[in-house]
């Protein structure tokens, strides 16, 4: 029996990593929930080999309350779930990468600043090089409807 | 480079290991996993050599090779598998070897628990809703994992930084060896046996933790009540 935890550590980092890993590309939700029941396990690991290698019992009582509180997280998570999957019939977590729901109003922010926001405006256009500028009769310059041909050509800048 | 060399065994296995998961993924263009699991059990090996060694107690060295491998394995095999079903089996796999730990850990008792709570409970009530949900053959997005090459160098990049750390206060020539264990405060150890039993960690839930303990109590009871609010239901207003 060596009272050395290093040995748990590194299998409590396995674990973590493998959880964390399978928590960013499942896209399963019920193995999404797995997953993260597998970093838990990484720490209690890592909380019981704590507990032997001070010979106290605060590990194994903090392992005790991950356990409740993993217990807690399943039934709420698989109770959100079920209610998602009755929406969707799918367990496909990238059907809710948008959380809106389309017959409601539009969020009131984004209202109220297109509100403020102030009406576009026309860009103003050069005139091609080499003509004489039309002024209009409110003063700005009067753009020259140019034909299809001159478009293409050297007048495409305008 | 220096660093670099140094460290040579543990960026290896590392990428030994990331080279594993990637290949175990499910992809599209290739048909079966078969280098994957062949490359499986070198991956085991390799991570216990480098940072396993053993310690010279011959029976404690093989449960705890057991029980970590079949933990590593367990997770290895529940992040790549495409069924979710066998997901869910392998996670209970790598429970039982979590829980092996806890018993070579002096943790009789929450292994016990760990086993009642997550194959008993948490596992079955996972698969059922699984296979509630089950589609026909195969559905998409259990076949096609989501960035699965930045999720592995990211959980590689997370798992080395972590086994630096243990390795820089752990290792042999960390400052560690000179802190005695009666400098920790831990010379009033309590009876040997008493670790880990029921009675033990009873009494210290029941002392140390009580207002800890009705907490939870609360806890399992709010999220009682929750789950029975947010579950959906029928028209008929059965469940």
């Amino acid at each position: 029996m060596s009272p050395d935890p290093s040995h748990y550590l590194v299998v409590g980092a396995l674990l973590f990593g493998l959880g964390a890993i399978g928590f960013l590309t499942r896209r399963n939700l019920i193995l999404m929930m797995l997953s993260s029941e597998l970093m838990l396990h990484g720490v209690s690991v890592n909380l019981t080999a704590f507990s032997q290698y001070h010979g106290q019992h605060d590990g194994q009582v903090l392992t005790i309350f991950v356990l409740t509180i993993a217990a807690c997280e399943a039934g709420l998570s698989l109770a959100i779930i079920l209610a998602l999957y009755q929406r969707t019939r799918s367990l496909d977590i990238r059907l809710w990468t948008t959380l809106g729901e389309e017959e409601l109003m539009p969020p009131m922010a984004d209202s109220a600043s297109r509100e403020i926001e102030p009406p576009a405006q026309p860009l103003p256009k050069l005139v091609p090089a080499g003509r004489r500028p039309v002024i209009g009769a409110d003063g700005h310059v009067v753009t020259p409807v140019l034909s299809n041909s001159q478009a293409s050509g050297k007048g495409a800048k305008a | 480079m220096n660093w670099v060399s140094e460290n040579i065994a543990l960026i290896g296995t590392l990428v030994l290991l990331g080279a594993n998961i990637l290949l175990l993924f499910p992809s599209t263009g290739r048909k079966s996993g078969i280098p994957g699991f062949l490359l499986l059990p070198v991956t085991v090996a390799g991570l216990g050599w480098v940072f396993l060694q053993p310690t010279g107690d011959l029976v404690r060295d093989l449960l705890f090779y057991m029980a970590s491998g079949t933990a590593v394995l367990g997770g290895l095999l529940m992040t790549t598998q495409r069924n979710p079903v066998y997901a869910a089996l392998w996670f209970a796999v790598a429970t039982l070897g979590v829980c092996g730990l806890f018993v070579i850990n002096s943790a009789p008792f929450l292994a016990a628990v760990t086993i009642i709570v997550y194959a008993g409970a948490i596992v079955v009530t996972f698969v059922f809703v699984i296979m509630l949900a089950q589609q026909e053959q195969g559905s998409g997005y259990d076949r096609i994992p989501q960035q699965p090459f930045l999720a592995t160098v990211l959980g590689c990049l997370l798992v080395g930084t972590m086994l630096l750390g243990i390795e820089k206060t752990f290792g042999p020539d960390s400052s560690r060896l000179s802190v005695d264990r009666t400098a920790l405060h831990v010379s009033s150890l309590p009876v040997e046996n008493d670790l880990g039993s029921p009675g033990g960690v009873g009494r210290s839930l029941f002392t140390d933790y009580l207002f800890a303990v009705e907490l939870a109590g609360t806890v399992l009871l709010v999220a009682t009540i929750g789950a029975i609010a947010i579950a959906p239901r029928r028209p008929q207003g059965s469940l």
